[in-house]
C-alpha cells in the first residue's frame, strides 16, 4: 500500500485536515494490586485531611490542626519570651492533654474515609476493581492512622524544633534533644494506632455519616466519663483500679509510659498501679481487635 | 477459548433461595444481552463474573482465568457498571473517573489522560468539573459507563444501563452502549429484563429463567420465532381469527385484537386478502413489540415439543 489509509473521519479542506482519530485503546502498564491499595491509601489520607475536597470538608481537619498547633506555638513562644516559666507542654504530656482533639478527628473522620462509601455504594466499584476486600480494609486503616499520626506529630514536632532553637547553644540543644527523638516520632504513633482501628470498627458499621460521629464520640466520651466516676465514687480497691482501663484513652499514654517512662500527673496510670506491661496489653488489644473488626466487616458486607 | 465460560455456576442464598440453578454457558465476543425478569439471576451472575460473590458450586471463567482465584487480576480487565447508584455526590466526574482508573492499575497520567477521552465519548463536557450530586440520572449513568470503559476493558459487564432513564435518555444510553462495543470492539454484556431494549443493541442473547439458561442464540433467531403481528378491525374479530386459522395461520382474538403468528412474510398477505373478502374495515396491523413473557412461552413451548 503506497498511499496511508485516511483516517476515520477525516475531512480534507484547503487549508488542511480535521482528523478524529476515533477510540484508542489502552496499551500502557497495569500496575495491579499493589498500586490499586496504594492508591486508595494516598486518596483516603488525602480524604481524611479534606485536600482536594470542598472547603467544608477541610473545616474540621485543618481546624483541629490549628487548635493542636496553638499549644504548641503558644509553650514555644511562652519559653522563648519567659525562659525561667516552667512550660505546661512536654513531649510526655502534650497528647494526653489535647487528646479530646484527636477523638474528634476520628469521630468526624473515620466516617467519612468508609460510611460514604457504603452509604453512596460506592463499595461496589471498588471492589469490582484491581484489589480484594481485605486490601480496601488495609488501605483506609493505614491512611486513617497515617493521618492520625501526622495531626500528633506536628505539635511534638513544633515543641521539639522550638527547643532547640530557643536553647542558648543550638548545637548543645540539638544534641541533647536529638535522643528524645524516638520518643518525639512514636508518641504520635501509639495515639494513632489504636484511635484509628476503634474508630473505623465503628464507622465501618454505620453507613450514616452522623451516627457513625456519633458512637465514635460516645465510646470515648463515654468510656472517659464512666472511667472518672468510677475512679472518684469507688473506694480505692481492685475494682476501681480495673475501672479505669475503660476509658480507651488510659492505656495509650500507659503504653507511652512503658516505652519512654516519664509519668504524667494528669493521667491515672501511676495512680492505678498496674504493670506498665498491662497499658501495653490493652494497647495491642484494642490495635488488634479493631483492626480485625474492620477486616471482618469488609470481608462480608455486601457489595 | 471463550471470554466467559460457565460450568453448572450454582448460587444458593440461604436454604431456599436459589439465585443460579446450574447455569452452563460460553459467551463469544460481540454484543451479548443477558436478558431475564427480575430476580431471574443476571445480576447475581455478573457479580460472580467480577469476583464479588462466590459461587456456591460449580465453576466459571472470565478471559481464561478463574473467578474465585483470579479476581483482581479479571478486573484488571473488565469494566462494570452497577445496577444501582455508586457515585460519591461530593465529587466531580473528572476526579472520580481519575481515581477509579488508577484503582484499575493505570499510572496517574494515564488515567488522567483515559479519563478526559472517555468523558468526551459518553458525552459529557463542561459539566465534568463539577460534583456528581448535582448530575441528572442521565448523566450519572454516563458517569458509571465512563469509569467502567476508563481502563480499556476487555470486557464491560453493563447491569440494567438505561435504569432510571426517560425515553429519550434510554435511547442515548443504549446508542452509546452500542456505539461502544462496535467502534471500540469491547465485547460488552449488557442485562435488562427489557428486550426490546436487548433487540436493539444486541447481537446475541441470553435468556436466562430462575437462574436457568432458557436459550442462547443469535438476536435474529429470536426476532423470528417470536413474531406477532396484532390485527384490529372494527368488528368480526373473532369471525376474522377463525377464518385465518382455517386458511392455516396460527390466529388467536383476545377480545381486541387479532393476535397472529408470523414466521415469514405469507401472513400479511394472507390476513389482507382475508381482511377484503370478508368486507371487514382495518383499523391497524401492527408487528407487536415483543415482550419477555413471549420469549419464554416460545422457550417451553420448544421444551414441551423437545420432550
Amino acid at each position: 500500500m503506497t498511499q496511508p489509509e485516511p483516517a476515520v473521519g477525516t475531512r480534507q479542506s484547503a487549508t488542511g485536515a480535521i482528523y478524529d482519530l476515533g477510540y484508542r485503546g489502552y496499551d500502557g502498564p497495569r500496575l495491579g494490586r499493589g498500586a490499586a491499595v496504594a492508591t486508595l491509601f494516598w486518596w483516603s489520607l488525602r480524604a481524611a485531611y479534606g485536600l482536594k475536597r470542598s472547603g467544608r470538608a477541610k473545616i474540621v481537619p485543618w481546624g483541629i490542626a490549628a487548635l493542636l498547633l496553638a499549644p504548641a506555638g503558644v509553650s514555644v513562644a511562652v519559653a522563648a519570651l519567659a525562659p525561667q516559666a516552667p512550660s505546661p507542654f512536654s513531649y510526655d504530656n502534650f497528647l494526653w492533654n489535647t487528646q479530646i482533639l484527636l477523638a474528634i478527628f476520628v469521630a468526624a473522620q473515620a466516617p467519612e474515609l468508609v460510611s460514604s462509601d457504603q452509604r453512596n455504594r460506592v463499595l461496589s466499584l471498588y471492589f469490582s476493581h484491581a484489589l480484594q476486600r481485605s486490601d480496601y480494609a488495609l488501605a483506609k486503616l493505614g491512611a486513617l492512622t497515617a493521618a492520625v499520626f501526622g495531626l500528633a506529630l506536628a505539635p511534638m514536632l513544633v515543641l521539639f524544633i522550638g527547643r532547640i532553637l530557643l536553647a542558648a547553644d543550638v548545637v548543645q540543644a540539638f544534641g541533647d534533644e536529638i535522643d528524645r527523638l524516638p520518643e518525639v516520632l512514636l508518641t504520635p504513633l501509639i495515639y494513632a494506632v489504636p484511635l484509628a482501628a476503634l474508630s473505623l470498627a465503628i464507622a465501618a458499621y454505620t453507613p450514616r455519616r452522623a451516627y457513625a460521629t456519633g458512637a465514635i464520640i460516645a465510646v470515648f466520651i463515654v468510656g472517659a466519663a464512666i472511667a472518672g466516676i468510677m475512679g472518684n465514687s469507688l473506694r480505692a480497691g481492685p475494682l476501681r483500679e480495673a475501672s479505669q482501663l475503660i476509658n480507651p484513652m488510659v492505656p495509650l499514654d500507659g503504653t507511652r509510659t512503658l516505652l519512654f517512662g516519664g509519668s504524667i500527673p494528669e493521667s491515672p496510670v501511676e495512680g492505678i498501679g498496674y504493670p506498665l506491661a498491662a497499658f501495653g496489653l490493652e494497647w495491642l488489644a484494642i490495635a488488634v481487635v479493631g483492626a480485625g473488626v474492620v477486616w471482618w466487616r469488609y470481608r462480608r458486607v455486601a457489595a | 477459548m471463550s471470554l466467559i465460560e460457565a460450568r453448572a455456576l450454582t448460587k444458593r442464598y440461604g436454604a431456599h433461595v436459589t439465585a443460579l440453578d446450574a447455569l452452563t454457558l460460553d459467551v463469544e465476543p460481540g454484543i451479548i444481552g443477558l436478558v431475564g425478569a427480575n430476580g431471574a439471576g443476571k445480576s447475581t451472575f455478573l457479580k460472580i463474573l467480577l469476583g464479588l460473590l462466590d459461587p456456591t458450586s460449580g465453576s466459571a471463567s472470565v478471559l481464561g482465568l478463574d473467578v474465585t482465584r483470579d479476581g483482581p487480576q479479571i478486573r484488571q480487565f473488565v469494566g462494570y457498571l452497577p445496577e444501582h447508584d455508586s457515585l460519591p455526590p461530593d465529587l466531580s466526574a473528572t476526579d472520580f473517573v481519575t481515581h477509579m482508573g488508577r484503582m484499575a492499575g493505570l499510572p496517574a497520567a494515564a488515567s488522567r489522560e483515559r479519563t478526559a477521552e472517555v468523558l468526551r465519548h459518553v458525552g459529557l463536557y463542561e459539566e465534568r468539573y463539577r460534583p456528581i450530586g448535582g448530575y441528572s440520572t442521565g448523566m450519572k449513568q454516563r458517569v458509571k459507563l465512563a469509569q467502567a470503559l476508563v481502563h480499556d476493558p476487555k470486557l464491560l459487564l453493563l447491569d440494567e444501563p438505561t435504569n432510571g432513564l426517560d425515553p429519550a435518555g434510554r435511547d442515548e444510553m443504549l446508542d452509546l452502549v452500542k456505539r461502544t462495543g462496535t467502534e471500540f470492539g469491547i465485547t460488552t454484556v449488557v442485562a435488562s429484563h427489557l428486550l426490546g431494549e436487548i433487540e436493539r443493541v444486541c447481537t446475541f442473547l441470553l435468556a436466562i429463567d430462575g437462574g436457568k439458561l432458557l436459550r442462547a442464540a443469535p438476536i435474529a433467531s429470536f426476532t423470528e420465532r417470536t413474531g406477532t403481528l396484532g390485527v384490529e378491525v372494527e368488528e368480526g374479530g373473532e369471525a376474522l381469527a377463525a377464518r385465518l386459522s382455517e386458511r392455516g395461520l396460527a390466529a388467536r382474538f383476545d377480545g381486541h385484537t387479532v393476535l397472529v403468528d408470523v414466521a415469514d412474510e405469507r401472513p400479511y398477505d394472507i390476513v389482507r386478502d382475508t381482511v377484503v373478502d370478508m368486507g371487514l374495515a382495518l383499523i391497524r396491523m401492527e408487528h407487536r413489540r415483543h415482550r419477555l413473557e413471549d420469549l419464554f412461552r416460545q422457550a417451553e413451548d420448544g421444551a414441551d415439543d423437545a420432550a
